[in-house]
Order: structure tokens, then C-alpha cells, then sequence
């Protein structure tokens, strides 16, 4: 090989390498080094911070793991989300929905009228008042049973009790954390019906995997689910200007001509042009992708480009997932003849309809979309609104808001942006430069954030080393403080603020949750023994104070008022034997304003 | 003048000391039950209920003789007419919706006005952006911290109970953020702290309100206080003395929940002077129906839980008025799901025995393609701020326009008694 050939190769090798770069960045081996030191925190403060952002809650023992590993490797390792869950995955062996596709869960979960509908169909049951009747509670049950159909309830049991349970057992921590932060950031209801039964998918198969990869890959998995498409109504939204259409309208028509029928009174031609008059976009999707879900409402983007976005969306819909219905039946039919071909896209539950997407051309912040883009002009869009950096800035506030502080620093968030877009919005590499910033280790950040209701029960639990055995409990007591998860109804999902969380109302709920927890008064909730009775019985109840303290507000800085307060209360109480001094203290802990912060 | 604060905390403080000293508990309880709520003047109270999804007010009060609307919609539309289902025709322009039946005796009573074309000036369609514009009063200063009603409340110029502005929300609503006090309660009953047995609830309850005092984090510390103030007072009173009366039934929805417990603390009569609420679920996309539906649901809800709530507060009346808002109203026509999308203006409904009532107020214009605003929407001709401000100068008697609207100097609509 001559030396000039060699040269040539090595510059298109550099070409290659750039080139590969850009559009294929492979993220190095993250450099983890947090700076707490510098910010005058010891190892033991730095760790307690470290779980109480990036965990439900601090278990007994988890600061001295942490201690002893290394917080970077902690992180590092909650980062690779591989650790073995044996504790948890036997807790949700007993949730059958969890392992089943949404189309199994569609044609699993009937609500009550579909099970009627499928009992007449059978025959087995065919007047409706039958069913109302005490007698044939059993024939339903059996038939239900036999059919392996259960109701929605049970599935909605499952979801939150799923969710609860990951909360308290799961050894990735971080992914649990991130997974409840981006459902809510992407937020979805079972308030609304359609929606409701592809929510624990959702969470399962959008959410979850994508939390620590690529924000790309993420959004465009949101847009995509069924859960997203019918809660935001994209589903639905459609347009007839496109030829297929046109030739389906042409085609009716010349049927009726060729077959001598009244072209002005048949049924199928009547519906079809009623459906062209009636049906068409639907802009919900299109203006909370841009104002909720990435560049924020004042990123400049008008009126006319939620319009011309929602236009790039029409089409974009579900596979009919209910096996029976005739929807189905049809579907069925022209799979066969190779709908792709077509234009068609189908990827898992989802389905482009090339023939009810706009053909027109479209314009959204001065880019023009040609008219023969179909699927690929939803994914132009979602790829280029990524890498915006209005999107970098606004979903770099919303995590550095979750986990740094209410009111983060510019500074953060500008850091924060640059590695976002740097790196194609590689979601890892942002919280390493959030957790490798100083902002991350300050005194305005540490303990400055107050628990969700969610974050304080889970907490709760994971501190006292509780057996939880009816998780739904938990949600009714998240419901009475302000948290009905999953039952958000806006598409913003909860506000992250303090004031929004902390009000008269949910205040004196959050003590009174301490003190029932404390009590045993939560049905299927089991303290450690351990944690009260202690190994060795305290010398006095100033010790007994010293050892709760230590176990639940570990490098707490109001320790020492809450200790006096704690024992002018034991004192007072000395003669009541009604309660073991040991669970009150527990529960004015867990009540403690000290306890909400983390 | 005593203060308030100073006045309850030292209350806790006397409670909290006697219990340390071991004295025996009916004294604490006994403490606690004389530090009785001041006598408060009979204010008048003004009751906002927040539309939240923006209220399509074109289904609500159909200006049903404009031809180009009827076109605009063609599922949509629906016309006046005596038979079951058709509008109730108001005053041969605007036509009611069938479900609002309740606010047709009201409106026909001239206590119920109603203002059409009203909205923001700022034409952001998010809902989050428009709500926070409504609430704060200044549709075009995102920085503006504090709440118009808690403003209202800083202006009356008077010492008020801690009941003075209730929310029966389960979070603070943005009206009520600022300075001045003001309270979020989601359920009366169920706010009392559960502790089992007499002694121990004294003990538990001055425990945690010493921890509370005692903590550094100003959130944790102020919103305790509140409520502590609040389970000191309502302890002293049976709220199953204060149930709807006889015959009146609230519908068992959120706001007719809410609207149940607002009259509740009006008969309790311990200084409520601005009572808030919410409604959900207006934000009609996809099948907005018309007689039967999304909204036809909805407005049965609205118009059953006002009504209720009016003939419950029935010795009250002319102390109170209720006024509705939504944060924008919907498109002009109907979007291809059988629903409506964002747009801008919407109507409100004010009620009260001072309202210069049975009439539909607004300045609409038609709705051609000229006049609509970004050629599709119901241009806002009436701010909300002139409704707004008319109900705090003419109900609450404030005058400080400046204060609760600054950046604004438009006119008050002129639909209240004087």
C-alpha cells in the first residue's frame, strides 16, 4: 500500500469515526465524581442524600452500604438497573396481569356490560334482568370463571398494587424513582376509560425501559402507545385527504353505478360521506406534546403549529386489540393483503392508517413537511422537537426540579442542557451531571424537598422494615393526602412543588397516617418487631428516643429540639399503658415535620 | 387591635404548658374548649367555582339564531323549543341548555345573570397557562405570585377568622396563593386528627404541634399552624348539626361535595368570606354530545350542585354570591371527533339576590369568518377582569382596582344592584 492510499484511508477512517459520532453517539464510560466534600458534607450526609433522591425511602443498613461501596458506585450500579429482585418478583407472581400484552389484558378485563353481552351471545344468560338476580351471582361467576374474564377493578387492583409493591422491594431503586417520575412527566389517566386499560403497559413497556436511555426514544414510545393515543384522543384524529381514501369514496360509487342502485340512498355510500363530513383532527396530542411533554409553552411554536402538527399525527391509531369485535374481523381480512405496502406502519398495538393521514403539505416552525411523508413525518417531527433546545432546557428543569430543588439554579439547568444536547438527550448522562454538579450537594438542596405522599408511605414502610400484605391500603391513604396515583386527570401529572403537596388539609393526614402506621392501625401492615421491642431492651426512654431518631431521621439537623419535644411527651405519658411508649414515639417521628422532608 | 395569630398561638401555648405541668386533662380541655372563635361580623361571601378544561359556553348559552354557528356544528347544534331536550330560549338570542334547567327558574328569578364573550385578552390556548392568567388576575405577567381572591381578602380591611377564604380543594387552588391567610380542606368530616382516646389525642396533637413549631422549614411550619387553628375550632363544633336541610340533595360529585361543605361553614357562621371550588372534566375533545353526553353530564352536575347549594344557604342569600369561571371557552366549530377543541371566549354565571339578573350579558358580534378571532374562535369582547372586579367592588366592597388588578384600567360590567 502506497503511503498516499494509507493517508486517504485513515481521513475517510476520521470522516467515518465523526460521522459516526454524530448521528450514532455511543455514550464513554460515564466519569462519576460527586462533589460533596467540597460542599462540607461528610460521607455519611452525602449518603443519606444520595438514597433520599434517588430511592423510596432509606432501609435499615442502606446508608452503610452505600457508605461502604462508594456513593459513585452505588449510583453507577443503580444506574446498570441489573440487580436480582428474588423478594420482589415473588410478591408479584401473584398478579397475573403483569406478564399479559395488552391485548390479552383488553380481552381479559371485560367491564360488567361486556360479560352480559358475551353471556347473551353464548346463551347462557339472555334476559338482562337475570343477571341483577341473587340466584344467578353463581352462573355468572362460573361462566366468568370458565372464561378465564375477570373485571376492570381486579386490573386496576393489580396496577396499583404492582406499583406499590416495586416502591418497597425493588433493588433498582433508581429505575422505580424514574419510572414514577417520567409517567408522571407523561402523564396518563384512568380517568379516562379508553386509556385506562393500556395504563399498566404503559408504565411497563413505554416507561420503564426507556427511563435511562434516550429521550428520542422515549417520546417516540409515548406517542406510539395506546395508552397516549386514546387519552389524548390522537387516536381518533384523521383526515380524508389522501388518494386512498379518494379511491374508496370512487370505488363505492362506481359499485353503486356498476350494480344500478340509488346512488342517493345507499346505506354504506350515506356513511362513508358522513363520516368525511363529520370526522377529522383533533388537536389535543398535538399542543400538550409541544407545551407538556417537550419544549414547553414558551418556546414560541403558535397556534398554527399545534394545528399542523396534529395534521403530521392524523392516522396514527391502535390495532383493533378486542378479538371479537368486527373492527377485528375486517382488520383481519386486509392484514392479509399486505397493508404496508400501502403505507401502512405496524409495530406491536400500533398502526399508521395511510388512508386516514392528511396528504397535504405542512409547516411547523417555519420546516415544511412534504406530502409524501406519511409515518415518516411523525417521526421527522418527534426527532427534530428532541433535539430542541427549548425541549433540553425544559425537560432539564423538570429533572433537575425532582430531584435538586424546587427552585434549581439556571446554571444547573443550562449545565444540564448542554450534556442533553451534546449527547442526543441521552438521558444517563444528564443525571451524571446533575449528581456530579455542586448544585446537586448544597445546602439549599439538602433536605429541602418535602415527600409526595407516595414518597412519605413508601418511606414510612422502608424505614421500619414493615410487611405490607394489602398494598391497596397504601393507596387509599396516598388518596386521602392529595395522591391518587394514576388518577391525575390533567395531562401535566402531579405538580412537583412543596405548596402544592403541603396544605392544612393534607398536613394533619400525614400525621395521622404516622400515627395509624405506629399503631398497627393500617389492616395488612406489620412493623418489624425488631424495630420496637429492640434486640436489647433500651436502658430508658431517652434511649429508646436516640434509637427511633437515629433509624428514621439519620443525620436529621433537627434532632435535638425533636429529642426534647419527644420527651416532655414521654414524660406526660408515663402513666398511660394503653400503648406501647415505644410505637407512639414512632409515630410522632413518622408525623414529624422532619419525617416529610427528604 | 389584637392580632389573630398572636392571639391563637398563645391560646396553644397556655394548652401546651398546662399539660406539660400535669395538670390533670379536663383542664386542658377545658382550655381548649374557651378559646372560643370571636363573633364575626356578618360579611358578605363570595363564592367562585373554577371550570377547570374550559367550558364550551357555546353549548352551554347557545346564541342559537346566528346561522354560521348552526353550520359550524353540525352534531353539535341544538335549538330552542318547548318539547323535552330542546333550549329553554332566554330572550330570543342565547337559548339554555336543557341540563341547566335549575339556572332557568334562577335566571327567570333575575338572581342569575349570565356574561357571554368573556375571557382573557392574553390568546394563549394551554390550559395551565390560561388558569394560572385567571387566577392570578394578570393575563400577562407570568411572575405575579399571588392569587386574585387572596389579594380580595388582604383589601377588606378587616381582621378576619381563619375561616375567612376556604378552598374545598384537596391542594391549594392559585387563587388563594400570597400572603394572607387561607385554607385548603378537602373533607370537614374527616378532619380531626385519629388519635384513640381522649388524653391521648390532647397529647398527641400538642406534641405534633410543638414538633411543627419547633421546625425550621417555613412551609412544614405556617401551613401547621393553620392547621391546628382549624382543628381547635372545629372541634367545638358538631358538623352533623349543620347538615343540607330537608328535601335538598347534592349530587354526590366532587363539586357537589364541596358545595355541601362551603354552605356547611356558612351555617356554621364562624367568618367565612370567600369560599372556592372546582369542576372537572370540561376539556370535551372527543364526543361532546348533545341532550345526552359528556357535557349535558357535566352541566346537570353544575346546575344541581349551584341549586342545591342555593336553597341549603336559603337564610343567607343575601349575604352571598356565586360567580363561575373557565379558563377559555372551544372552537366555533366541531373538530372532527365529535367534540370541540381549545378557543377563546366562554361564558359565566353569576348568582346572588344583589345581581341585576335575567339577563344575558355580551357584546357578540356573529360569527363569521371576519369577526371570529384567528378566523375559528369567539373573540373575548368582555374581560374577565371587568366581571371580576365588579363582583369585589359592588359584593365585597373593595375599591382598591389597582391592587387586585394591577396593568389593568378597563370597566367594571355594570350587573350589580346598587
Amino acid at each position: 500500500m502506497t503511503k498516499r492510499s494509507f493517508s486517504i484511508l485513515i481521513i475517510i477512517g476520521l470522516i467515518a469515526t465523526s460521522f459516526c459520532y454524530e448521528t450514532n453517539y455511543i455514550p464513554r464510560k460515564p466519569k462519576l465524581s460527586f462533589p460533596y466534600k467540597k460542599m462540607g458534607l461528610s460521607t455519611r450526609q452525602a449518603a443519606v442524600h444520595l438514597l433520599s433522591r434517588f430511592s423510596f425511602g432509606i432501609k435499615p443498613g442502606d446508608i452503610e452500604l452505600v457508605e461502604s461501596m462508594g456513593l459513585e458506585n452505588w449510583f453507577e450500579n443503580q444506574l446498570n438497573q441489573n440487580n436480582a429482585e428474588d423478594t420482589l418478583d415473588k410478591y408479584l407472581s401473584y398478579y397475573d396481569a403483569l406478564k399479559m400484552s395488552n391485548e390479552e389484558i383488553v380481552n381479559t378485563f371485560l367491564p360488567q356490560f361486556e360479560v352480559r353481552k358475551l353471556m347473551k351471545d353464548f346463551g347462557v344468560l339472555v334476559i338482562d334482568s337475570n343477571f341483577d338476580k341473587k340466584e344467578n351471582k353463581v352462573v355468572v361467576d362460573s361462566f366468568m370463571k370458565a372464561n378465564n374474564l375477570k373485571l376492570p377493578q381486579e386490573y386496576q387492583r393489580q396496577l396499583i398494587n404492582q406499583k406499590i409493591l416495586r416502591a418497597i422491594y425493588s433493588n433498582n431503586q433508581l429505575r422505580e424513582v424514574l419510572t414514577d417520575f417520567w409517567f408522571n412527566h407523561f402523564n396518563v389517566s384512568l380517568t379516562k376509560n379508553q386509556a385506562s386499560i393500556y395504563v399498566l403497559s404503559y408504565e411497563r413497556d413505554v416507561i420503564r425501559p426507556n427511563v435511562l436511555g434516550n429521550f428520542e426514544n422515549l417520546l417516540i414510545a409515548t406517542t406510539k402507545s395506546p395508552a397516549m393515543l386514546e387519552y389524548l384522543d390522537n387516536n381518533y384524529s384523521i383526515s380524508f385527504n389522501n388518494t386512498q381514501s379518494n379511491n374508496e369514496l370512487e370505488r363505492n360509487i362506481q359499485r353503486i353505478r356498476f350494480k344500478n342502485l340509488d346512488i342517493n340512498n345507499d346505506s354504506s355510500l350515506i356513511k362513508l360521506k358522513k363520516q368525511r363530513r363529520d370526522q377529522g383532527l383533533n388537536e389535543n396530542y398535538a399542543r400538550e406534546l409541544l407545551e407538556l411533554h417537550t419544549m414547553g409553552v414558551d418556546a414560541g411554536y403558535t397556534q398554527k403549529d399545534v394545528t399542523e402538527v396534529a395534521r403530521i399525527f392524523t392516522g396514527w391509531s391502535i390495532i383493533p386489540l378486542i378479538k371479537r369485535s368486527e373492527y377485528r374481523k375486517t382488520f383481519e381480512k386486509y392484514r392479509q393483503f399486505n397493508l404496508e405496502k400501502n403505507g401502512f406502519v405496524i409495530d406491536g398495538d400500533f398502526m399508521f392508517k395511510a388512508n386516514r393521514h392528511d396528504n397535504g403539505i405542512k409547516e411547523v416552525l417555519g420546516i415544511k413537511y412534504d406530502s409524501s411523508g406519511g409515518y415518516n413525518e411523525g417521526l421527522t417531527l418527534i426527532s427534530r422537537i428532541s433535539k430542541n433546545p427549548n425541549t433540553a432546557k425544559f425537560i432539564c428543569k423538570k429533572i433537575a426540579t425532582k430531584f435538586v430543588s424546587d427552585t434549581p439554579e439556571d446554571a444547573l439547568i443550562d449545565k444540564m442542557s448542554k450534556t442533553f444536547m451534546n449527547t442526543n438527550g441521552n438521558l444517563r448522562d444528564v443525571l451524571i451531571t446533575m449528581v456530579n454538579s455542586t448544585y446537586f450537594w448544597d445546602g439549599d438542596a439538602v433536605r429541602k424537598k418535602i415527600k409526595n405522599p407516595f414518597e412519605l408511605t413508601i418511606s414510612a414502610i422502608r424505614a421500619t422494615n414493615s410487611k405490607v400484605l394489602q398494598p391497596y391500603q397504601i393507596f387509599n391513604w396516598c388518596n386521602t393526602m392529595g395522591q391518587k396515583f394514576y388518577y391525575y386527570q390533567a395531562p401535566t401529572g402531579f405538580p412537583d412543588r412543596s405548596d402544592y403537596w403541603v396544605n392544612t388539609n393534607s398536613l394533619i393526614n400525614r400525621m395521622n397516617f404516622g400515627i395509624s402506621i405506629s399503631s398497627g392501625k393500617i389492616p395488612g401492615l406489620f412493623l418489624d418487631p425488631n424495630l420496637i421491642n429492640f434486640k436489647v431492651e433500651p436502658e430508658s426512654i431517652d434511649s429508646a428516643i436516640n434509637l427511633l431518631s437515629y433509624k428514621l431521621l439519620p443525620e436529621s439537623s433537627n434532632d435535638i429540639n425533636n429529642k426534647r419535644i419527644l420527651r416532655q411527651y414521654t414524660v406526660e405519658y408515663a402513666n398511660n399503658k394503653s400503648m406501647n411508649l415505644s410505637n407512639q414515639i414512632l409515630g410522632l417521628l413518622i408525623g414529624s415535620p422532619e419525617f416529610q422532608k427528604k | 387591635m389584637i392580632n389573630r395569630r398572636a392571639f391563637m398561638k398563645n391560646g396553644a401555648m397556655t394548652l401546651f404548658a398546662a399539660g406539660l405541668g400535669g395538670v390533670p386533662s379536663f383542664i386542658a380541655q377545658a382550655a381548649n374548649a374557651t378559646k372560643i372563635i370571636a363573633p364575626y361580623k356578618k360579611n358578605k361571601i363570595l363564592i367562585c367555582i373554577f371550570q377547570r378544561g374550559a367550558m364550551d359556553g357555546l353549548m352551554a348559552v347557545n346564541p342559537y339564531s346566528f346561522d354560521e354557528l348552526k353550520k359550524a356544528r353540525p352534531s353539535l347544534f341544538m335549538s330552542p323549543s318547548n318539547k323535552e331536550g330542546g333550549l329553554f330560549d332566554l330572550d330570543g338570542k342565547f337559548g339554555l341548555h336543557p341540563s341547566l334547567l335549575k339556572f332557568n327558574n334562577l335566571f327567570t328569578e333575575n338572581r342569575m345573570a349570565i356574561v357571554h364573550g368573556v375571557g382573557s385578552p392574553n390568546n394563549t390556548r394551554s390550559h395551565f397557562d390560561a388558569q394560572d392568567f385567571m387566577e392570578s388576575g394578570t393575563p400577562f405577567n407570568k411572575g405575579t405570585e399571588s392569587g386574585w381572591l387572596n389579594r380580595a381578602i388582604g383589601l377588606t380591611g378587616h381582621e378576619g377568622s381563619p375561616f375567612r377564604a376556604v378552598s374545598l380543594t384537596s391542594s391549594l387552588p392559585r387563587s388563594f396563593y400570597g400572603k394572607n391567610e387561607t385554607l385548603s380542606i378537602s373533607d370537614l368530616q374527616s378532619f380531626s386528627l385519629k388519635a384513640t382516646g381522649k388524653n391521648s389525642l390532647n397529647n398527641v396533637s400538642n406534641s405534633f404541634e410543638s414538633l411543627y413549631d419547633n421546625n425550621n422549614e417555613s412551609i412544614l411550619n405556617k401551613t401547621s399552624k393553620d392547621s391546628f387553628e382549624v382543628l381547635k375550632i372545629l372541634n367545638q363544633k358538631n358538623i352533623n348539626n349543620y347538615k343540607a336541610k330537608d328535601g335538598i340533595t347534592y349530587p354526590s360529585s366532587p363539586l357537589g361535595n364541596a358545595l355541601k361543605q362551603l354552605a356547611v361553614l356558612i351555617k356554621m357562621e364562624i367568618g367565612l368570606e370567600v369560599g372556592f371550588a372546582e369542576s372537572g372534566g370540561w376539556d370535551t375533545h372527543y364526543n361532546q354530545g348533545t341532550t345526552n353526553g359528556t357535557m349535558a353530564r357535566n352541566l346537570s352536575d353544575f346546575s344541581d350542585s349551584i341549586a342545591a347549594f342555593w336553597s341549603d344557604i336559603e337564610m343567607y342569600q343575601d349575604q352571598v354570591t356565586l360567580m363561575s369561571m373557565t379558563e377559555f371557552g372551544r372552537t366555533v366549530h366541531q373538530n372532527g371527533t365529535g367534540g370541540t377543541d381549545h378557543g377563546r371566549a366562554s361564558c359565566m354565571f353569576v348568582l346572588g339576590n344583589d345581581i341585576a339578573g335575567g339577563k344575558v350579558y355580551n357584546n357578540i358580534a356573529g360569527f363569521s369568518k371576519e369577526i371570529l378571532e384567528d378566523g375559528r374562535d369567539l373573540p373575548v369582547t368582555t374581560d374577565f377582569r371587568s366581571v371580576f372586579s365588579a363582583v369585589a367592588t359592588n359584593h365585597l366592597s373593595l375599591t382598591d382596582n389597582k391592587i387586585l388588578f394591577p396593568e389593568w384600567d378597563g370597566t367594571m360590567l355594570n350587573f350589580i344592584k346598587s
